[in-house]
């Protein structure tokens, strides 16, 4: 499904080049949940956001969906990320100004759905979220880890092929994390590609597969010691 | 979708309530500054369109060159319609207009002095557009004394009685039966008559043959306002083509023992209004202020829609992270252009329906401001509701450009790594820039404001030549009073409180007999048309004129009063007198073979007077004593005793046995009915200024919020770092001092530059633009530029270090 080769992207900035990615393949198959990790600055977020076609790479093939989308125009990743992709970020990402219920409906409101279609589907999001009680409510009302599953639900509602995850639970308590971590959990189950960059080896072992970065290249992929086997 | 974006947009607004009222108020205030604006242009340039008629309408005016002295008029001579008529098929109907000015009209007991009242050919039906409310159009004004009145006149006398039928006179005894009565002329007709008297009464009176008389003589007296209505197929181009058979067979043979000569001109009906710089017009509009107006509506507007751009902007912060989101979600770039640019609109609209409002509250304030009477109705038209809506979203568009273009360029990236604060140095600068646009507007404003006034000042405060102050004029209309006047300036000379009295055919303010007489130069006696003033042996010493040499008229002299001429320096000047005036001759009223006529000697020469306003240059003027029927009396009185000379006065007047009602004015009065067009703009001026400067302070208001808001962090680690209170002060008002000096420095140039060209063009004597004036423009600016931010500037530069730092 995702799959790349000597995937690089040099930052240059006044002089100064950081290469964030070194030639990364990677090959990730539909229904896989992935961890990225690996030490700050590694280039973990960079990946993230090149699989997420929200950045493009400087060198190198990115097939998506057996296309290679490294050229890409910004319209033209913009009409595949909406209807492939659902992101969950560190910080939630919410919009202050708006309700529960319209956080969530956003995604489908660029998918041109009818105002009726979008109700029934934000209404089964967050449901799955169990946030229904909740949906009139705004971001700053609810607790950290509330946020984090309207921000689930926001990722899911369109249902995505994939969603990216960077540090889900960097912002949440060990409690509301794992409840972060099962909800994630069961949408993989249910079969939904996850892709997540994270610090924490309780969160990795979510995952069925790590990849570890350092300085921008891959240097280990092993499968999550609890799925071994 | 759009759904969507009105709860974004409602939501922003709720967010930061303070912030969108800044940003509404402006644009209220702007658009409705702009509707004000636009509708006095739209009057102004509609007269006399609702004449059906009106682009076949012209009217004839003259350019009369008499020896050296060159005079267009708006009046042409009586027969000069008529013969034109008579030799044109191109014109298909004339009508003339003969003003009759304060004149007393009786009905019983109702007794008004009325100014509107022409004398009119009954073809005026066929010419303008009349609406009828009662009696018959058809056969109006051809009898000799009918009247026909417009509604305000006709229930001013008989109230709601029918007017048909009753009989109005004049003071002086003639008679008109009222036959038709007419709807009150529309405001915005440059000859506002209120009531019609037929042309055939003055035929009757001075004989058919005489009146109609197409004899040379009566083409060269100057008489009557004329309108022609061409043919629908012809051009008024083909009468001026073919002129000159027309003068060399009517005028010619008399022009040329003047050595004079005519050329008619004709000005569109509709073009009057605006574009008539003549003699003898009726009052007319100016043409310059319709273009400066324009001008400053759309500054207005841009100001207004800079104010929009400006906070949009500066509160992007706010709105990144949406609009990262929203590029997450898929939403490509114009999406979000389009949903910012509909909020902008949305605002723009919300604006426009609140600057219809204000409109309305303030309509009638608006009319007596500009004395217009514009009603509800023109604002509730259609096409200008649709107009006002276009420019509303017009304004929308153009105010969210800039910002809709600048969010919807966030890097979603950006905000997926937090960075929410992302005004870049370009925005900055341009935020700046716009500052310094709308500063640089509102200190032109101000400039002008300022020199409008001081040249209403310099107006009100130069030396006219004469003392202008404690001068009262009444007007004899009444010949059995005229003969009685010197028993009426004794009784009134009785009074301590009068010093002075005179009786002459002219004051300051009211000369126009204008005349051609023969003026001695170097070999022989020459042709010059010359305003004169007839007056008795006191209007000298009545005035305070200042002889320069010479003496005034005296009574010991024994010949003064029938040879004797008092002239002044640019009489002198112009005939080139100048270093020997005394002595010189001048022949008055002479036949055409130049016999007869009444030969006088100049016998003193004073400084120039202002007997006109200051918009015009002195021209020569001359003084002689005659015994022509003289209207005006003038009487000095003793300052500060105005009541009790007034009461004395009237008595007199009362006793003398004038039966007509008292009626007097202020010379001072009449020096500033010449300035009320000046003093209207000033004070209209005045007020688009204010409210300039009032936007442009929101603007810097809002700004200096976000940009306090911004530097929060920095002032904290300065004033860890040592810096003192007044250090951080000089820091955060340097920026806006700055900018406010770059504005008043490009004003400067442009409002000196254009208004150099208005007081040059609209008056001969002006105030120079006083340094003073623009200084204390840019200093006014820079005050309230300054006070305005300080609240921002005081609120940060005082808070708590250890808070500031806190705070990310
Ligand atoms: N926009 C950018 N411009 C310049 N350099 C960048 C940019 N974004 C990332 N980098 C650099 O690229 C490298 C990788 O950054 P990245 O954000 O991918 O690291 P990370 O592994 O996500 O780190 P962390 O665990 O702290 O989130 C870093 O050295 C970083 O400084
Ligand atoms: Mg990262």
């Amino acid at each position: 499904m995702i799959q790349t080769n000597e995937l690089t992207r040099i930052f240059r900035a006044e002089e100064v080049e950081t290469t964030a990615l070194n030639k990364v393949n990677i090959n990730i198959e539909q229904g896989e949940f992935v961890a990225i990790m690996g030490p700050s600055g590694c280039g973990k977020s960079t990946l993230l956001n090149i699989l997420g076609l929200l950045d493009t790479p400087t060198n190198g093939v990115f097939n998506f969906f057996n296309e290679n989308v490294a050229g890409y125009s910004e319209r033209q990743r913009a009409r595949l990320r909406k209807k492939n992709i659902g992101f969950v970020f560190q910080n939630f990402n919410l919009i202050d100004q708006f309700t529960v219920f319209e956080n969530v409906e956003l995604p489908l409101i660029y998918l041109g759905l009818s105002a009726k279609e979008r109700k029934t589907r934000v209404e089964a999001a967050l449901e799955k979220m169990q946030m229904t009680h909740r949906r009139k409510h705004y971001p700053s009302q609810l607790s950290g880890g509330q946020q984090q599953r309207v921000a689930i639900a926001r990722a899911v509602v369109s249902d995505p092929k994939f969603i990216l995850a960077d540090e889900p639970t960097g912002n949440l308590d060990s409690a509301h994390g794992d409840e972060v971590m099962n909800l994630l959990g069961e949408l993989n189950q249910a079969g939904t590609t996850i892709i997540m960059v994270t610090h924490s080896q309780r969160d990795a072992e979510y995952a069925q597969r790590v990849i570890m970065l350092f300085d921008g290249q891959v240097i280990s992929e092993k499968l999550s010691s609890e799925k071994s086997n | 979708m759009f759904k969507n974006y009105i709860i974004s947009a409602i939501r922003n607004i709720t967010k930061s309530p303070f912030y969108a009222f800044l940003n509404i108020a402006g644009l209220t205030i702007g658009m409705a500054t702009f509707i004000f604006i636009l509708i006095y242009v739209a009057d102004e340039i509609s007269y006399d369109k609702h004449n059906t008629n009106y682009s076949r309408i012209h009217r004839l005016e003259s350019d009369f060159t008499i020896g050296s002295k060159h005079d267009k008029f708006a009046i042409v001579p009586i027969p000069m319609g008529p013969a034109l008529q008579l030799e044109f098929p191109e014109i298909e109907s004339i009508v003339r207009f003969r003003g009759i000015d304060n004149t007393l009209i009786i009905y019983n007991d109702k007794e008004y002095y009325e100014d509107n009242f022409y004398y009119t050919d009954s073809t005026i039906f066929d010419v303008f557009s009349c609406e009828l409310l009662v009696g018959d159009l058809k056969n109006s004004l051809v009898e000799p004394n009918t009247a026909v009145l417009t509604q305000k006149i006709a229930s001013k006398y008989f109230g709601k009685e029918n007017a048909i039928g009753k009989v109005i006179s004049t003071g002086s005894g003639r008679q008109y039966k009222v036959t038709a009565v007419i709807q009150n002329q529309p405001e915005n007709s440059h000859l506002k008559y209120d009531a019609l008297l037929s042309a055939s009464t003055l035929a009757k009176e001075v004989g058919e043959e005489e009146f109609n008389s197409m004899e040379p003589n009566r083409f060269w007296n100057i008489g009557v306002y004329t309108y022609v209505m061409i043919n629908k197929n012809s051009s008024i181009q083909s009468i001026h083509d073919k002129f000159p058979d027309f003068y060399d067979k009517y005028m010619k043979s008399l022009g040329d023992q003047f050595n004079a000569s005519f050329e008619l001109m004709t000005t569109p009906l509709s073009e009057i209004h605006l574009n008539s710089d003549l003699a003898s017009d009726l009052p007319t509009g100016n043409k310059a202020y319709v273009y400066i107006f324009s001008i400053v509506a759309i500054f207005i507007l841009l100001l207004a829609a800079i104010n929009y751009m400006n906070m949009a902007t500066a509160q992007s912060s706010n709105r990144s992270r949406e609009v990262g989101m929203r590029k997450v979600m898929g939403a490509e770039k114009q999406q979000l252009i389009g949903q910012f640019l509909s909020e902008s609109v949305l605002l723009a609209i919300i604006a426009n329906l609140l600057a219809l409002l204000v409109v309305y509250m303030f309509l009638p304030d608006f009319n007596g401001l500009t004395g217009k009477a514009l009603s509800y109705s023109l604002i509730l038209e259609p096409e200008f509701l649709g107009l006002i809506f276009a420019v509303s979203v017009f304004i929308g568009l153009v105010s969210g450009s800039y910002p809709s273009f600048y969010l919807s360029s966030f890097m979603p990236l950006n905000v997926l790594k937090g960075i929410t604060t992302s005004s870049g140095k370009p925005n900055l600068l341009l935020r700046r820039g716009l500052v310094v646009i709308q500063f640089f507007i509102a200190i032109v404003m101000i400039i002008g404001t300022f020199v409008v006034s001081d040249q209403i000042d310099y107006l009100k405060s130069k030396d006219l030549g004469f003392e202008k102050e404690n001068l009262i004029v009444m007007e004899l209309q009444d010949s059995a009073f005229r003969s009685k006047v010197e028993v009426f300036k004794e009784a009134l000379l009785q009074n301590p409180t009068i010093e002075n009295v005179s009786n002459s055919t002219g004051v300051p303010g009211d000369v126009s007999w204008i005349q051609v007489m023969l003026v001695e130069q170097e070999s022989e006696m020459k042709e010059f048309a010359i305003i004169l003033a007839q007056c008795d042996y006191d209007f000298p010493s009545l005035l305070g004129l200042n002889f320069i040499t010479g003496r005034d008229f005296d009574k010991k002299m024994g010949t003064d009063d029938t040879a004797a001429v008092i002239i002044n320096e640019t009489a002198a000047r112009q005939f080139g007198w100048i270093d020997n005036p005394i002595g010189k001759k001048i022949l008055y009223g002479m036949e055409l073979d130049r016999s007869g006529g009444r030969s006088m000697k100049v016998i003193g020469m004073v400084e120039d007077f202002h007997f006109n306003s200051l918009h015009n240059k002195v021209e020569p003027i001359i003084l002689f004593i005659s015994q022509v029927p003289r209207f005006f009396v003038t009487a000095r009185i003793k300052d500060g005793k105005k009541a009790t000379a007034l009461e004395h006065i009237e008595k007199c007047w009362h006793e003398t046995g004038a039966d007509r009602p008292f009626n007097y004015t202020m010379i001072t009065e009449l020096q500033e009915e010449m300035y009320e067009g000046e003093e209207k703009i000033s004070t209209i001026f005045l007020i688009i200024s204010v409210l300039t400067v009032f936007i442009a302070l929101l603007g810097l208001f809002g700004l200096s919020s976000f940009t306090a808001e911004q530097r929060t962090k920095e002032i904290g680690i300065r004033k860890v770092n040592g810096a003192t209170l007044f250090d951080i002060l000089i820091l955060l008002y340097k920026e806006f001092f700055w900018l406010i000096l770059i504005s008043f420095v490009l004003a400067v140039p442009i409002a000196y530059w254009r208004l150099s060209i208005w007081l040059e063009t609209s008056f001969m004597y002006h105030t120079e633009i006083h340094w003073l004036s623009i200084m204390l423009a840019g200093i006014s600016a820079m005050v309230i530029g300054l006070l305005t931010i300080s609240f921002h500037v005081v609120k940060v530069a005082s808070s708590d270090p250890v808070e500031a730092i806190k705070y990310e």
